[in-house]
């Protein structure tokens, strides 16, 4: 039975290019009228999942459901997908590249053409209407290439590494339109290694590494419970009966301080009570707040096998 | 079956193909670029090189050289130089040492032989001809009648024969050719239809061989633009070789309408007359069989092409992979040149009913000779065999090849591509 606060539901997908295994059993949802982030290290496998997504790539097992049901050709129709090996005809007329990428998505008339110029003067293109792509700066020829993705209108916007090569001016540009689309009640899927854009951007969001979902849910409560299980830590005392104790799941020894993971977030006040048990002079007990950033570099240093999941 | 996409597809390749200068070039350069051909062909067969040609003619009587000498001097060659011919009378036994005197001027190439004309050719015709080069084919085929009106005037002369007889003698057989067919009449045929084979053979074989390899490069770009990965998220890669194999085919063969244009004319009005020996037999139907099997020919070469163009990531790659598939029209365009001569040559008959090289074959069998329309059909259902076999298999290895990069595949990746 399909969860019907989920628009999209990754099942045990998994893909390998010869010997390797580029994702394995990956599984996650994504909740309606979310911005989501499929992030990660480069290589770990954001690429190939959306490629799945977007049909490009067929899984070798594992499926992809649009509220509980395959997607299909009418996915495909609703979806604008930025990938990240952008690609235009070079010899193509800016304008007739647009209308072209919105026939394809089967929009096509007047109305089209009026709200590519409305992008194009946006972006500040509107002057390069006539120009050939080829004539345009790398930069501009990325601009298009997002006009292209949004230009018909999708309920799904899958963007592969959207602000990879933009100047901060347009970074901001682009940021205004996901967000003034997110306002319109489309939903926005991105891929990125930048996790500061990830952390402002995302309601919910997926970590991927090795190929597979090492962490997967809401940004808020990932967080949360991330920054409970953190307890750093300035004592005096021996607090060598925490090695292998059950409350601990790593100790990092820092010089003044002492960080330590916990198993389980609710634990933080038995663990402080085992501390004082145990004759601990404690000097500062910080249950810290924690940046995806944080996250994922602990994460991803970790091996392939680890998951941790969130309820959302 | 053709849905929306596929549609933008086709409207695109149109746009950038046949609005393109390219088109329009091409369109014009290849029949000027074959008129060059056959004009090329001509002038050679016209300047045969041999101007400035020294033959030394010896016979063995005084009479028989003189005779040589009145009769070859009257003959154009000789008369505006192409041929200068000297004479001599020289008895067998004395010929080595004639020869031994020559060596130096015939190994210097200031003398391109000496022909000897000995007594006996009077009774058995043969000649020798002495020289560096002893199979010069062109001396031979430029002399040999000359002398042997020669000889059989020599002949005859002793015979007490009247002029009208003598002329008799001296004429070889001409063959006329007379059409068989369903037709109630007898028509003599002239080379018209040969040189229409000609042409189609040509127009097809340059047709192909010319958007098969844009459709590879077209391919290859988009590939490396990346535009492939955009394109893939919006239609299936089945959609996508359709559209493209569409529009492509839809160029060349409009391209092929705008070539045939003077030959339809030719047919259907009396608008161009031509010289009786090169009088045209070709129908509507003809002609429809033409454009049909073309239609068919540019959608197998242009799967061809783009299924090979969707392996590799550049031309210069492409081309070895692309070789197969020029093999593929370059062999039947050769088998169609020898049907020329003998349109029943059995190859000729076996290579109309083979996939890939019935394209060329069948329209230019068809032109020399009545076929019954069973035959016709038959071709065109291998044509559509052909086209039904190869693309789920074009279809498998494009699907996978448009979106691999790398090095290049081997062949044994391909065949497990196609397997997957």
């Amino acid at each position: 039975m399909a969860d019907n606060t989920h628009a999209l539901e990754i099942r045990d997908l998994s893909k390998s290019f010869g010997h390797i295994k580029a994702v394995r059993n990956a599984s996650f949802d994504i909740p309606e009228g979310s911005i989501f982030g499929l992030i990660g290290r480069n290589g770990a496998g954001k690429t190939t999942i959306m490629r799945m997504m977007m049909n490009v790539y067929l899984p070798d097992s594992g499926e992809i459901l649009l509220r509980g049901k395959k997607v299909d050709q009418a996915f495909r129709n609703s979806v604008g997908y930025l990938p990240e090996e952008r690609g235009l005809y070079k010899k193509m007329k800016i304008l007739e590249t647009l209308l072209f990428f919105a026939e394809l998505k089967g929009k096509k008339g007047k109305k089209v053409s009026n709200k590519a110029k409305d992008y194009l003067e946006r972006f500040d293109l509107v002057d390069r209407i006539n120009s050939k792509v080829e004539e345009l700066s790398k930069g501009n020829q990325q601009k298009i290439q997002f006009i292209t993705t949004i230009l018909h209108d999708p309920e799904f916007i899958v963007l592969d590494e959207p602000f990879a090569g933009l100047d901060p001016i347009n970074t901001n540009i682009l940021r205004e339109i996901i967000l003034e689309k997110k306002r319109e009640g489309k939903m926005i899927i991105f891929s990125t290694h930048l996790m500061d854009f990830a952390e402002r951007m995302c309601d919910h969001i997926a970590m991927i590494n090795h190929g597979k979902i090492i962490l997967n849910g809401s940004l808020s409560s990932i967080k949360t419970e991330y920054s409970q299980k953190n307890v750093t830590l300035t004592y005096e005392g021996d607090i060598s009966f925490l090695e292998n104790h059950p409350f601990v799941e790593k100790i990092s020894d820092f010089g003044n301080s002492t960080g330590i993971r916990l198993k389980d977030g609710d634990q933080t006040q038995e663990f402080l009570k085992l501390l004082l048990d145990n004759n601990v002079k404690i000097k500062r007990f910080d249950a810290e707040d924690i940046s995806l950033h944080e996250i994922f570099i602990e994460l991803a240093g970790k091996g392939p096998e680890e998951d941790f999941s969130f309820a959302q | 079956m053709l849905n929306n996409r596929i549609i933008a597809i086709i409207k695109r390749e149109l746009r950038e193909k046949l609005m393109s200068k390219s088109f329009i070039i091409m369109t014009l350069l290849i029949p000027l670029f074959m008129l060059l051909i056959i004009g090329l062909q001509m002038l050679i067969a016209v300047y045969e090189g041999d101007k400035g040609t020294r033959i030394e003619l010896i016979t063995e009587s005084e009479y028989l050289t003189e005779s040589c000498k009145t009769y070859l001097t009257q003959q154009d060659f000789v008369r505006d130089g192409t041929y200068v011919i000297t004479y001599d009378t020289v008895p067998r036994r004395s010929l080595k040492s004639h020869i031994e005197e020559r060596k130096q001027e015939i190994l210097s190439e200031k003398l391109n032989g000496v022909i000897f004309v000995p007594s006996t050719a009077l009774k058995n015709k043969k000649i020798e001809f002495y020289s560096k080069t002893p199979t010069n084919i062109s001396i031979f085929e430029k002399l040999d009648n000359h002398l042997n009106e020669v000889l059989i005037d020599q002949y005859f002369s002793e015979k007490d024969l009247n002029d009208e007889e003598l002329n008799f003698a001296r004429m070889g057989v001409s063959f006329n050719g007379f059409k068989v067919s369903e037709k109630d009449e007898l028509e003599e045929e002239g080379f018209g239809n040969t040189a229409m084979a000609l042409l189609f053979a040509f127009l097809i074989y340059f047709s192909v061989i010319f958007s098969a390899s844009m459709t590879l490069n077209s391919v290859i770009e988009e590939k490396n633009s990346k535009v492939v990965e955009v394109l893939l998220s919006s239609v299936n890669s089945r959609e996508f070789m359709t559209g493209k194999i569409i529009g492509c085919t839809i160029t060349v063969f409009a391209q092929m309408v705008i070539w045939l244009i003077p030959i339809i004319i030719l047919v259907t009005t009396s608008w161009i007359t031509l010289p009786e020996s090169f009088s045209i037999e070709i129908s509507y139907g003809h002609l429809a069989f033409f454009l049909f099997n073309f239609l068919l020919a540019s959608f197998i070469y242009q799967g061809l092409s783009a299924t090979v163009g969707s392996i590799f990531d550049n031309p210069q790659e492409a081309q070895s992979g692309f070789f197969p598939v020029i093999l593929l029209i370059m062999i039947p365009f050769l088998l169609a040149f020898t049907m020329m001569r003998n349109p029943n040559n059995p190859i000729a008959v076996v290579a109309s009913y083979v996939p890939f090289a019935t394209i060329i074959v069948m329209p230019v069998r068809f032109t020399l000779v009545d076929l019954p329309v069973w035959k016709l059909i038959l071709s065109q259902l291998i044509n559509i065999a052909t086209l039904v076999l190869i693309f789920p298999i074009s279809g498998k290895i494009f699907r996978i090849g448009m979106l691999r990069t790398g090095s290049k595949p081997t062949f044994r990746e391909v065949l497990r591509w196609v397997r997957s």
